[in-house]
């Protein structure tokens, strides 16, 4: 038997509806939105791809903000993405349920407020904030002369170096432990030659230095070549400037052919795969005498390994009386398009990238603040802390260019060509600067 | 020349037709919505310049043209032409003979096919996971199994020349989809063939390469053309297999940027850097060199595939 058609509708719309009422859980008037909570508080969601030990002191400044907020209850959700990786939240916000609150890389605001991603926060009156941060962080949160983001946390770049392993090699440290001035870098590839082991079959079972290992970029020696990378007048890239390619050339493609190619990225396929958990990497592990790396290094030994014998220094630089050189990253609080609850989203920013919650990351990463009054408060830089914090008034930052991630990814590949030797640097960059200049051109003249 | 007949629907066919309506609707609402628009809407999209936000700003054919002088789109190109043409043969040979793995007379088959099947059930995220540590040229299974054969060690991830081979590798343990197609119509060839071939004194492999081989063409036919559609779709292993890395190379996509395969540049330029015009003219170009492909393989496959009713 056929049902009628008036039937078959009917029975549509009333699975329709019953579907439609069963999703529409009414809400109970004043209760907390989440345990933990405030009555009366109204949801705001934040989004980060932060993984441990940095989400957990998210999920921490987010019970702080819950427990004393009357107007917001902040839920965290963990989501995929990373630096320049962001398609969860451009889908999720084209899809009307995006977050309220987002992380993000703060060397990609102007990027991501180029292409439309983001809400200017000046009617929040976020423009009054500026002189509670440092002032690099501050720009790097503008675009076009509007703010689009609140700096949280930042970093500095030193040499770290395993005491043990070069005690055992036979390498005297004193140079670097008196921390009073950089090292060349000729001195670290003597103590580091001393370091490398090779087994049998002529794979290296400690390296001394491998210097594009984690935080060895092409930003960390460009600028401790004295590099510049941005010509903002021409509003072009410049990763051809004659000293960055220098730096490409001695400490990518020449200390690559010193140690081997092949065996150095065998090396680094075998103690640094993809997607390695934080407590192996190679250095951690002992089987690296030194590595360019942040602050928040500090904290992973802490965790992980809190016997290790290690040093931090100064990233060695060209010649003998270079000044020292780093540079600065870190990231930011933003609100994409079209949030549900952009002012109680808008107060939890002030609050995490605020003095409440930059305070509770420092402590817990030690990661470093933008927030001007914390960054003299010696009590959050414990020990080697304190080195990283004091070089931030002299570090450089990368350039907030609206096709930020393109040049990254276009200085990588140049970098990746160099360490391989597939193609000379100078040829690499030039045709990094190409690609990203040709993408940029639309974005010309930056305010 | 007869023209086509009308059709003509009676009572009860109008009526069994409103019935059905309000049930495919669904369906024929999500295609429209969510597979035929955005198709048509990314092909005005290859004409524009969008960032996926605000409006659309028209540039012509600048996208396509880009694309010319663009040297990473080339590069992703050869990589997903490379990746093909080694998966696609590799991945039919592997699929025939675990079908006939699965075909054999045995009591404990149905233990055996779950066996072979198995890793085709398991994510492939999983499963990328696990390469990786297999692979590992100091401590990988892989390669201490080599090790024995005298081989030197490989660095298959961290080698150019050898991280889309991984890949096609990776790609063997997803064969027990295609398997078991071809092992239905292994089933289907008749017995009595083999039975006669058998008097006649032809041996296995005679009997493979006169009987079977030749009347299981039309699924060799099926999966030439979906393999290939998907070999040039590969994005998730290499997605996974570049991903943060602190050896330096986690801005490119693997080791020389080999593993830069079509969609996953494709995926670089709509959701990193903000350029969905010229992704969507990227997935124009890549539609058009897989129908143009199918089309190929389809003519190629009058020469060799024979249909039963031939």
């Amino acid at each position: 038997m056929t049902l009628l058609p008036g039937r078959g509708i009917r029975a549509l719309i009333l699975s329709f509806l019953m579907v439609t009422a069963c999703s529409t859980g009414g809400s109970t008037g004043s209760a907390p939105p989440l345990a933990g909570c405030n009555s009366g508080t109204t949801l705001a969601t934040f989004w980060t791809s932060h993984t441990p030990p940095d989400s957990d002191s998210l999920k921490n400044i987010v019970t702080a903000f819950n427990k004393q907020s009357n107007s917001t209850c902040v839920k965290l959700v963990q989501v995929p993405g990373s630096e320049t990786d962001i398609a969860k939240l451009t889908t999720a916000v084209r899809g009307g349920t995006g977050p309220d609150v987002y992380m993000l890389d703060r060397f990609t605001v102007a990027e991501r407020a180029a292409a439309g991603v983001l809400e200017d926060l000046t009617p929040y009156g976020a423009a009054s904030l500026g002189s509670s941060y440092l002032d690099f962080a501050w720009q790097e949160a503008q675009f076009k002369g509007k703010p689009y983001a609140l700096p949280f946390d930042t970093d500095t770049r030193a040499l770290y170096y395993n005491k043990d392993l070069l005690k055992a090699a036979g390498v005297d440290t004193s140079a670097l432990d008196a921390r009073d001035k950089p090292v060349t870098i000729d001195a670290v590839r003597t103590m580091a030659n001393k370091v490398n082991k090779k087994d049998a079959s002529g794979n290296y079972t400690t390296v001394g230095f491998i210097p594009w290992f984690e935080q060895g970029w092409h930003y960390t020696w460009g600028f401790a070549y004295g590099g510049t990378f941005f010509d903002k007048a021409a509003c072009k890239v410049t990763p051809d400037d004659p000293k960055i390619v220098q730096a490409y050339k001695d400490m990518f493609w020449d200390w690559a052919g010193s140690l081997g190619v092949a065996q150095a990225q065998t090396f680094i396929s075998s103690y640094a795969p993809p997607n390695l958990p934080t407590q192996q990497n190679a250095f951690l592990t002992g089987k690296l005498g030194f590595m360019i790396s942040g602050d928040w290094v500090l904290g992973n030994i802490q965790t992980y390994v809190p016997n290790l014998k290690y040093g931090v220094t100064y990233i060695p630089v060209p010649h003998a009386g270079d000044a020292a050189a780093t540079w600065a990253g870190g990231w930011s609080m933003v609100i994409p398009k079209g949030p549900k609850n952009g002012k109680g989203g808008y107060e939890f920013m002030k609050y995490i990238a605020g003095e409440p919650g930059q305070r509770v990351y420092t402590k817990e990463t030690q990661h470093t603040p933008t927030f001007k009054s914390l960054t003299s408060d010696s009590t959050l830089f414990p020990g080697d802390h304190s080195f990283f914090s004091k070089q931030l008034s002299a570090a450089h930052s990368r350039p907030p260019l609206p096709v930020g991630g393109l040049y990254w990814d276009q200085l990588s590949t140049a970098q990746d060509a160099a360490t391989r030797h597939t193609t000379e640097p100078a040829a690499a960059l030039a045709t990094a600067a190409s690609a990203t200049n040709d993408k940029l051109k639309q974005y010309c003249p930056l305010a | 020349m007869i023209a086509a007949p009308r059709l003509r629907l009676s009572h009860d066919d109008w009526r069994n037709l409103r019935t059905a309506l309000p049930f495919v609707l669904p369906w024929v609402i999500g295609f429209f919505a969510f597979t035929l628009y955005p198709i048509i809407y990314s092909l005005y999209l290859s004409f524009n310049q969008y960032s996926g936000f605000g409006d659309a700003v028209p540039v012509g054919i600048a996208n396509y043209k880009h694309m010319v002088s663009d040297p990473l789109f080339w590069k992703a190109l050869y990589n997903t032409g490379y990746y093909t043409a080694l998966a696609v043969p590799i991945g039919l040979v592997v699929a025939i003979v675990l079908a006939l793995l699965m075909n054999q007379n045995l009591r404990e088959v149905a233990i055996y096919r779950a066996a072979f099947y198995l890793p085709s059930i398991l994510p492939l995220f999983a499963l990328t996971f696990i390469f990786i540590v297999l692979l590992n040229p100091r401590f990988g299974a892989v390669n201490y199994f080599l090790g024995f054969l005298h081989v030197p060690t490989i660095n298959w991830l961290g080698d150019a020349r050898w991280t889309k081979v991984s890949v096609v590798i990776l790609a063997q343990l997803g064969a027990g989809g295609p398997a078991l197609i071809f092992l239905a119509s292994l089933r289907a060839v008749p017995v009595e063939l083999y039975e006669s071939a058998r008097l006649e004194g032809a041996g296995p492999i005679r009997r493979f390469w006169h009987i079977t081989l030749p009347l299981i063409t039309p699924v060799i036919l099926y999966d030439l053309i979906y393999g290939t559609i998907l070999g040039l779709q590969i994005f998730t292993p290499a997605y996974i297999l570049v991903g943060g890395t602190s050896g330096g190379a986690a801005y490119t996509a693997g080791p020389e940027n080999s593993l830069l395969f079509y969609v996953f540049y494709l995926y670089k330029n709509a959701f990193q850097y903000s350029d969905m015009g010229y992704a969507s003219a990227m997935a124009w170009v890549l539609f058009v060199i897989s129908i143009v492909l199918a089309v190929l393989i389809m003519r190629w496959s009058r020469y060799w595939v024979h249909y039963e009713a031939d």
